[in-house]
């Protein structure tokens, strides 16, 4: 049926590339239908470097990553989720309430935010690095996204809204605004997928 | 008439049930049979065989062996000790001897025999660790060695007498290791500790391995190998008791009246009569290596240069032992500023690990990052190292993925990555979370060690998921942040109340009692947060969390 278009008949043919066909990824899903649909691969990525900007934390940001969060520390070869530098405490029995496992989890607090996240990411003993910092030179990125392949991790920086406009090697960068009932996601940058902006209610889900 | 194997088996069982130490009247010689039951001949002889073997190493000379250790011999060696306030000799060595100078003798009238007399103090340590040594060389032998403090080890040979072909064999073969160390030894194999001690401290090579034949040997030895309290000798011997075989033959009842009970058990200990149990030694080694660099060091990088020989033959030292260790106390030694040149400051520096590890790659990883938080106050002039104690080391089975791939686990990075973190933030910087049943928010949580994942248990994760707990937020604030005084005010600044209230009153046990009605809440960004207000006046309201 699809040979019916001769726009995709020509498309078929092996010589043509298109940015959008990366190769696939290994993902997990994000337990949010729309987020999942507009994600390249379906879903979280398991490695790289993904940033989510909002314009102050705590407003629902972490609650997309949650349900991700719980499905990898319940497979049987589950890694640490290391949380480095959290802007408050991370509330034990909400986590263990939503299916994280607790002794899964490793806090770090220090002043050395991209320091101590290199550390995490690149040495293939976690899962999840979770990082929230201001400051973050693309530079610094850059190495972040490195030791996040290296140690095949999935590395989430969380930074401020206002660096959207700052360029950065992360693969997927979300804008999180807070709505009613819910945030609109934009998605600033996805690599290998579309751009666009979307709301995720709570009450759906 | 029952089958004949039958019969040999309800012997044994007998036998066995007399035997144990928990019956007192646990004697192999009279066992206690009833007469039903028929014993085949060639079964007593067989059973009669002591259970257990031991053989006791006295070492005469111990005093004096460890002594000459410490430094070598400057003329004749006596080796005193203070006893009643005079300082007497209780060891001599040959050519000390040969002059006169016998055990007993006060320090003055030994340096009026010899005037070059070599006179050392009994150095307690050293004797300590060379009975301990040896101890650990007779492991050799059996895996039943036992301190028999200050100047004897008891071996349990039993089960060693066919590796070695026998009990003369044996015994010549620990001869050969003791002569090895270069310590003389008196030996005696007999079925009881205190028998073969006594055997050993008299001098006779005693080879008992029949339980029959223990009595009549020990008859003939004299009462002070028992090494009983003098005036109890004394007392015995007054009455004519020198030998052990005659104190055997007192009356029982008589002998625990005048004596009292101590010395009546000892000698059912000696007869086998009585259990004697004893504990076993273990060695209790550490790695210990020092160097002196030929000049002070003052950089970081080449403090770690000179330290890494020392992990790598710690390493060798571990791995020879299948042991692991969690913590490494090294030892930098400076000059003291404007002292002596001999006198020391010691920075000492300890690393600690979250999994018992063995190899060099991984301290040396540790050693930079506790390197560079360190500042030393001056060059270093020695090195130490010392490690903590040995655990057993099971190694890591490496997975066929790398970790991550494809689901792979992670082995040593995981605690790799807490030593690393703390090895540059601090120890406490570095947490875990666990549950607490507890109704009061704050306290419902705490701080966990990490622990690296069990690699032989699948791990599967206990989540209780409480209904009540998905109403909790992600984040708390460490301390309730005050908000507003009164309702009013809440509402100006631009909090709407969605849910609540939740009462939570508890903890009027430890003095941090509270009384809060908790409240679902947005402000004008468009946060969740959860606060509360006080029940108790002023009712002020607090912001205690954040729903994420």
């Amino acid at each position: 049926m699809a040979f019916d278009n001769p726009l995709a008949r020509l498309l078929e043919h092996p010589a043509i590339w298109r940015g959008r066909s990366s190769a696939p990824q290994a993902t997990i899903t994000s337990g949010f239908l729309t987020l999942d649909a507009a994600l390249p691969g379906g879903g979280w990525p398991q490695l790289g470097l993904v940033e989510i900007l909002t314009p102050q934390f705590g407003i629902g940001e972490l609650r997309l990553l949650v349900p991700a969060l719980a499905q990898l520390t319940q497979r049987s070869a589950s890694r640490w989720i290391t949380w480095v530098a959290p802007p408050f405490e991370p509330y034990a029995p909400a986590l263990a309430a939503r299916g994280l496992a607790l002794e899964r989890q490793l806090v770090v607090r220090t002043q050395t935010v991209l320091w101590a996240m290199e550390q995490a990411l690149g040495c293939g003993a976690c899962d999840v690095t979770l990082a929230w910092t201001r400051r973050a030179p693309a530079r610094s990125l850059r190495r972040l996204q490195l030791a996040a392949e290296r140690g095949r991790t999935l590395g989430v920086l969380f930074r401020a809204l206002c660096n959207a406009r700052e360029a950065s090697p992360a693969m997927l960068r979300l804008a999180v605004e807070p709505l009613r009932e819910g945030v609109r996601v934009t998605l600033l940058k996805s690599r290998g997928g579309a751009r666009g902006s979307f709301d995720i209610l709570w009450a759906s889900h | 008439m029952a089958h004949p194997r039958k019969q040999a088996v309800r012997w044994l069982s007998h036998a066995q049930r007399g035997r144990g130490p928990e019956s007192p009247q646990g004697d192999w010689l009279q066992p206690a049979l009833p007469a039903a039951v028929l014993v085949p001949p060639a079964l007593p002889a067989l059973l009669r065989a002591a259970d257990e073997l031991w053989l006791a190493l006295y070492f005469p000379s111990l005093w004096l062996t460890a002594a000459l250790r410490a430094r070598p011999a400057n003329g004749p060696v006596a080796v005193l000790a203070v006893h009643n306030r005079v300082q007497r000799v209780i060891a001599a060595d040959a050519a000390a001897r040969e002059l006169g100078i016998a055990p007993g003798l006060s320090l003055g009238s030994a340096l009026a025999l010899c005037s070059g007399l070599d006179a050392r103090e009994r150095d307690l340590r050293r004797e300590r660790g060379l009975l301990e040594q040896l101890a650990a060389e007779a492991l050799h032998f059996t895996p039943r060695v036992s301190l028999e403090r200050p100047d004897a080890l008891l071996l349990e040979v039993k089960g060693s007498l066919g590796l070695f072909g026998g009990a003369r064999a044996l015994c010549e073969a620990v001869q050969h290791s003791c002569a090895r160390q270069a310590v003389s030894v008196q030996w005696a194999l007999a079925p009881t500790p205190l028998a073969a001690l006594a055997g050993a401290r008299a001098d006779r090579a005693l080879l008992i391995t029949n339980k029959a034949q223990l009595v009549g040997e020990l008859a003939s030895l004299p009462l002070t190998a028992l090494r009983w309290p003098s005036e109890q000798l004394e007392r015995l011997a007054s009455m004519g008791v020198r030998t052990i075989g005659q104190v055997l033959r007192l009356p029982r009842e008589g002998f625990a009246r005048r004596f009292g009970k101590a010395p009546r058990l000892l000698l059912d200990q000696l007869t086998g009569q009585r259990a004697d149990p004893r504990p076993s030694f273990v060695t209790r080694e550490r790695f210990a290596a020092r160097c002196e660099p030929s000049y002070e060091l003052t950089d970081h990088a080449e403090i770690l240069q000179y330290c890494e020989p020392l992990l790598a033959s710690q390493e060798h030292f571990l791995r020879a032992r299948q042991a692991g260790i969690t913590s490494l106390l090294l030892r930098f030694a400076h000059r003291l500023p404007g002292g002596l040149a001999s006198e020391r400051l010691i920075t000492p520096l300890r690393v600690s690990l979250v999994d018992a590890e063995l190899a060099a790659r991984r301290f040396i990883l540790l050693l930079r990052e506790h390197l560079a938080r360190l500042t030393l106050p001056g060059p270093v002039l020695r090195i130490e190292l010392r490690s903590g104690r040995l655990l057993p080391f099971a190694p890591c089975t490496n997975s066929l993925w790398q970790p991550g791939e494809y689901g792979g686990a992670a082995g040593s990075e995981s605690p790799a990555l807490i030593e690393r973190l703390r090895a540059r933030l601090g120890p406490d910087a570095v947490y875990s979370l666990c549950l607490v049943p507890e109704h009061r928010p704050e306290a419902a949580w705490c701080v966990a060690e990490p622990r690296p994942p069990d690699r032989s248990v699948n791990n599967n994760p206990v989540t209780n998921s409480g209904e009540a707990y998905l109403r909790r937020p992600l984040w708390l604030l460490r301390e309730p942040e005050l908000l507003a005084l009164q309702h009013d005010a809440l509402i100006a600044a631009g909090l709407s109340l969605l849910n609540g209230p939740e009462r939570i009153e508890s903890g009027w046990w430890d003095g941090h009692d509270i009384a809060r009605d908790y409240y679902l809440a947005r402000n004008t960004q468009g946060s969740e947060l959860w606060v509360f207000r006080e029940r108790l006046p002023p009712h002020r309201w607090y912001l205690h969390g954040v729903f994420g």
